[in-house]
């Protein structure tokens, strides 16, 4: 990430999950976030995390998971999750039918969704073998 | 039942154990305060997706009440506040009607 970006290396566990969160909630209070900000990056991180502990890597072999932010200007954080599993673009998911009567609902199906409701200018690339979604929350989002 | 703090992908197993019980023992409207709730993700909602339909399929329902700050704001983004009954209080969700 381009500026002065700080980045965290984890295995792609979900018990690595709460490491993740407390890194970008040291973000979030850098970028002087408001709490409703920091509560929506919170569930984006999570959902993103959990998609790759999930889907990236063989249940057997967990990867590493790279989480990075970077603060560009004073109440703006921009963000990149990369993984080195399948190549996986979530924006080209199909979104949910949220019209739909409950029993015809799927119970699951709603993380990435939520993420792209939810965080701003969403990007995905694949760079040498590399996932990567950057991705920005701002105090005024 | 009332529920507190964080409805993740850690705490969401602990809420279907109880939706279970409460199923198996026969009740039929479960009413969840979310009064006290800061933080549900996608596993949360699976969890509440579930216990309304295993509900619903016994002639029953999952009653809410009481949603707030993020977790409001997830229920208005996925669409689930339409699909349950929602309510101010609990009193008022375990009277229903709307």
């Amino acid at each position: 990430m381009a500026g002065d970006s700080h980045s965290l290396h984890l295995e792609a566990k979900t018990a690595c999950l709460g490491r993740a969160v407390d890194f970008v909630r040291r973000g979030a209070e850098e970028a002087s976030l408001p709490p409703e900000r920091a509560g929506e990056l919170e569930l984006v991180i999570e959902e993103l995390f959990v998609n790759i502990c999930h889907h990236a890597y063989p249940e057997s072999h967990p990867g590493a998971v790279a989480v990075s932010y970077c603060i560009p200007s004073p109440g703006e954080l921009n963000l990149e999750l990369a993984d080195q599993g399948v190549e996986f673009n979530p924006l080209q998911s199909a979104d949910p039918d949220i019209n739909v009567e409950l029993q015809l609902r799927p119970i699951g199906g709603l993380g990435i969704f939520l993420v792209k409701r939810l965080a701003k200018s969403l990007a995905y690339s694949r760079e040498d073998g590399w996932n990567r979604l950057r991705f920005g929350i701002s105090s005024g989002s | 039942m009332a529920l507190s703090g964080r409805m993740d992908a850690e705490s969401a197993p602990q809420f279907d154990e109880q939706c279970n019980i409460c199923i198996a023992e026969g009740l039929e409207v479960l009413v969840a305060d979310l009064g006290e709730l800061t933080y549900v993700s996608s596993m949360g909602l699976r969890s509440f997706v579930a216990a309304a339909k295993a509900l619903r399929e016994k002639g029953g329902e999952l009653r809410l009440c009481r949603l707030r700050g993020l977790v409001k704001q997830v229920f208005e983004i996925t669409g689930l506040i339409r699909s349950f009954s929602v309510y101010e209080s609990p009193d008022a969700a375990v009277l229903g009607g709307q």
